[in-house]
């Protein structure tokens, strides 16, 4: 039995030794230059944060701002679509120098990534639902079947609030296809994203309504390596973030992209620029 | 459980191997929640799964062609698709076909959730392979013992019941079990339509905590161990039942 | 217990050919497959399509013409799915043989660790080995000064190859032990090294009863490979669930499900097939 266990642990340990190769990074400027490169997580699918246009590229308001740090460092850009499941780990990976993939800042999420402050945008949570599921509040979800997304931070909040029956897909096209075929009453999203996509004007969702107040703003930060924060990088992205609230950027992209005005947005430009 | 629950909040704090399933409440249900799940929905599929393949394999000895060749298109249909496919195309668009239900808040709903769905899919899938199972079995038993049962006045399906089957059963186990091995590691797949099974609950846990690394060996002893116990309830069986004598 | 007396030659139970030793059994029921199937598939769906068409009265655009529409796309991720299950099913072979050779080991660590690593392998979802690449695979290897990237899609094909390892490690092991040791015996009074007979002797004997359960696993693998659609990567299944978004109808959920149904099984049974006739050719008479 003895000698059994320890060739499972020669085994194992075999493979898990393959498995925890973890990058070093020691000067992430001197290195995004050396590359010519700097490599940003983004997201795919959030119209309009970062999404695909027609010709396949990734375009949106996060992008312009990945833009504006490449053209401070002279580099070029590479984009790596990330989820809200994997962006975490591709950053610590070092597979990524940054990302800025719509991720809400919280506490559990600062002790594994560095979060830049001051934050450059809110969002808050809401329900996209067919007109004829007759929500009204927040506690008519409960026992009932709501779509959510993997890794969002808000499944556990709404969970233990307001006790719906969480059916969480793996991917956004998943839950949307479930809400379609009447296999969830809503689902559960960030009310920025709500908000667009019935904004559109498609036809296919002229049925459907957020008929909740949004509830849980949450700040969205660009996320560095912890080791990073404090150094030349995080410092680096911190001071072009108070820029980019000051001059009224943040303001003028918002309203290049036809997002509906963050009260989040105005405050701070006028607390910056007074100062 | 209070020293355990410490022992393993000082393993996250001095060395970073977090398993909240053994310190936090809600985590720790949310994992015996998937745990039970994929029990439960494993023994559920079993079941029917053993059932369909007994059922098949009395159709395939029909005299009539027609439910025969029935049986074999759903036979190889199933087993030459990918089983995450069948899931979704029962659980989007079979559901979408079927007649709503009205639910207490008196808004429509699909007949079918989530977790039934899932139990038609896998039992469906690893029914087909079980008919196949049970038809090598079946030819197994000679010619001469069914002749002798229809002479002693047994109809076919009573000599299948009680003199085909019993014996082919023996004959069948060995591969039986390699099949329900892979129906339990099937299950995983309900993850896909948010079925809260094992899978789900570790991926809830590691989104929420980021703690990867560990659930992602928890999940796979957990799943090892799983397995281990249904190949030694399998063999046990075996044992029980084996033929003195014979060996196939 | 007392015997009976009196003897018969009638047997209680024929021997019976086990189908072989892989995951799912060999497809030893296609044999009895003839046209009808397609014929029955055919009905089924044309019934299937009649149901979904009632069910939504007032089609808009045809069925057909939508499908139609995005067959291109699928059929380009379904030819992905195509190389994603080549490549696993290389790499997985490779790893494979080595671990079935390792198995038969003269050396006990290696033997155990071997057959540790086959059963884990072997035994483990693979959905979750798949989880385990993609999330703990680093994102580049460094092997003294070189750099080696690991995309997605590479994690992809590794996290398949590890079950696809195991299972070839299994059907090697069974190959080899499938010879009888008789000849490895005469072999060594006539002798040979342990490597010649190995080589020159049983494996070439045992390679003809590896190939129908190897093919099997292909076929196996080919089918597992929508599983990455789950871990992110753009495949046949993505594309047919984009599809489905952007049209957003509930009737072309039955018709392009179907479909993608039906492109697995083109591919897949025609391969069940060849491993059935495969099979019998190479099938020894007991």
């Amino acid at each position: 039995m003895k000698s059994i266990l320890t060739g499972i642990m020669a085994a194992l340990g075999l493979f898990a030794g393959v498995a925890t190769t973890i990058a070093q990074t020691p000067d992430t400027i001197a290195q995004i230059k050396q590359r010519g490169t700097i490599v940003v997580g983004v997201k795919n699918d959030y119209k309009p944060w970062g999404f695909l246009d027609p010709s396949g590229k990734i375009v949106g308001m996060e992008i312009d701002l990945v833009d504006e740090i490449a053209k401070k460092l002279g580099v070029k850009v590479e984009l790596i679509p990330v989820t809200a499941a994997n962006r975490m780990e591709f950053l610590n990976q070092g597979r990524t120098d940054l990302v800025i993939a719509t991720m809400g800042d919280t506490e559990a999420r600062r002790k594994v990534v560095g979060m830049i402050e001051p934050n450059y945008y809110a969002g808050a949570t809401n329900v996209l639902a067919p007109k004829s599921a007759n929500l009204k509040k927040w506690e008519d979800l409960k026992d009932r079947k709501v779509c959510a997304v993997q890794g969002a931070y808000y499944n556990r909040r709404v969970t233990q609030l307001y006790q719906p029956e969480l059916i969480v897909f793996p991917a956004v096209p998943d839950a949307l296809n479930a809400l379609i075929g009447g296999n969830c009453i809503a689902f559960l999203f960030d009310d920025t994203l709500i908000v667009s996509t019935l904004a559109g004007g498609d036809q296919k969702w002229a049925g459907y309504e957020m008929p909740l107040t949004s509830e849980d703003p949450q700040l969205w930060a660009i996320g560095v390596r912890l080791t990073d924060l404090d150094a030349p990088f995080g410092k680096l992205i911190k001071e072009m973030s108070v820029d980019w609230h000051k001059s009224g950027k943040l303001l003028e992209l918002e309203k290049k992209w036809g997002i509906k005005s963050s009260p989040y947005l105005v405050e701070q430009n006028k607390k910056l620029s007074g100062s | 459980m209070q020293p355990v629950a410490e022992f393993f909040r000082w393993l996250a704090d001095a060395h970073g191997i977090n398993l909240t399933i053994f310190y936090d409440s809600v985590d720790r249900s949310r994992f015996l929640t998937g745990l039970f799940t994929t029990i439960w929905l494993s023994i559920v599929c079993i079941f029917l799964s053993i059932l369909i393949g007994l059922t098949g394999a009395l159709i395939q000895g029909a005299h009539s062609p027609i439910p025969r060749a029935a049986v074999r298109s759903f036979v190889q249909f199933f087993r030459n698709t990918p089983p995450l496919v069948q899931l979704a195309f029962f659980y989007f668009a079979v559901s979408a076909l079927l007649p709503m239900v009205t639910d207490r808040h008196g808004v429509k709903v699909p007949l079918i959730d989530n977790v039934g769905w899932a139990i038609i899919s896998f039992s469906l899938f690893a029914g087909a392979f079980n008919v196949e199972i049970f038809r090598s079995g079946i030819e197994a038993v000679p010619k001469s013992t069914i002749e002798a049962a229809e002479a002693l006045g047994y109809t076919r399906v009573k000599a299948y019941l009680y003199i085909i089957m019993p014996l082919a059963f023996r004959v069948c186990l060995p591969a039986l079990g390699n099949n329900l091995v892979n129906l339990v590691k099937t299950t995983t797949l309900a993850y896909a339509i948010g079925v809260p099974e094992l899978l789900y609950a570790a991926a809830q846990i590691w989104s929420e905590v980021l703690n990867v690394r560990e659930m992602m060996w928890v999940l796979l002893f957990t799943y090892i161990i799983i397995v281990a116990v249904l190949v030694f309830v399998m063999h046990r069986w075996e044992r029980a039942l084996r033929i003195p004598g014979y060996s196939a | 217990m007392r015997t009976l007396s009196g003897t018969t030659d009638l047997p209680v139970l024929l021997p019976r050919r086990m189908p072989s030793a892989t995951e799912w059994g060999a497809a030893d029921g296609a044999r009895f497959f003839g046209s009808r199937t397609w014929l029955f598939l055919l009905l089924a769906m044309s019934a299937l399509s009649v149901a979904a068409q009632a069910s939504d009265a007032p089609a808009r655009a045809g069925i057909v013409e939508t499908v139609w529409k995005w067959m291109p796309l699928i059929s380009s991720g379904f030819l992905f799915n195509l190389l994603v299950s080549a490549a696993s099913m290389v790499l997985g072979t490779a790893l494979g043989v080595l671990l079935g050779l390792g198995q038969i080991s003269l050396h006990p660590s290696v033997r155990k660790a071997s057959w540790t690593l086959t059963q884990f392998f072997r035994n483990a979802p693979w959905l979750v080995l798949l989880f385990f690449a993609m999330f703990l695979l680093p994102f580049e290897l460094r092997i003294g000064g070189l750099v080696i990237p690991l995309p997605a899609w590479l994690k992809a094909i590794i996290g398949l190859s590890l079950p696809v390892m195991g299972n070839v490690a299994e059907i090697v092991r069974g190959g080899i032990r499938s010879i009888p040791t008789g000849q490895w015996e005469s072999a060594e009074s006539l002798a040979f090294s342990r490597m010649q007979i190995l080589w020159q002797i049983i494996i070439p004997q045992a390679v003809k009863r590896m190939i129908p359960p190897w093919m099997n696993l292909y076929a196996i693998l080919t089918m597992a490979t929508t599983l990455i659609s789950v871990v992110g990567i753009q495949d046949a299944m993505t594309l047919t669930r984009g599809a489905l978004v952007a049209e957003a109808r509930t009737d072309l959920y039955l018709p392009l499900y179907f479909m993608l149904l039906l492109m697995f099984f083109a591919y897949c049974y025609p391969i069940a097939r060849l491993t059935l006739m495969l099979e019998r050719r190479f099938a020894v008479n007991a």
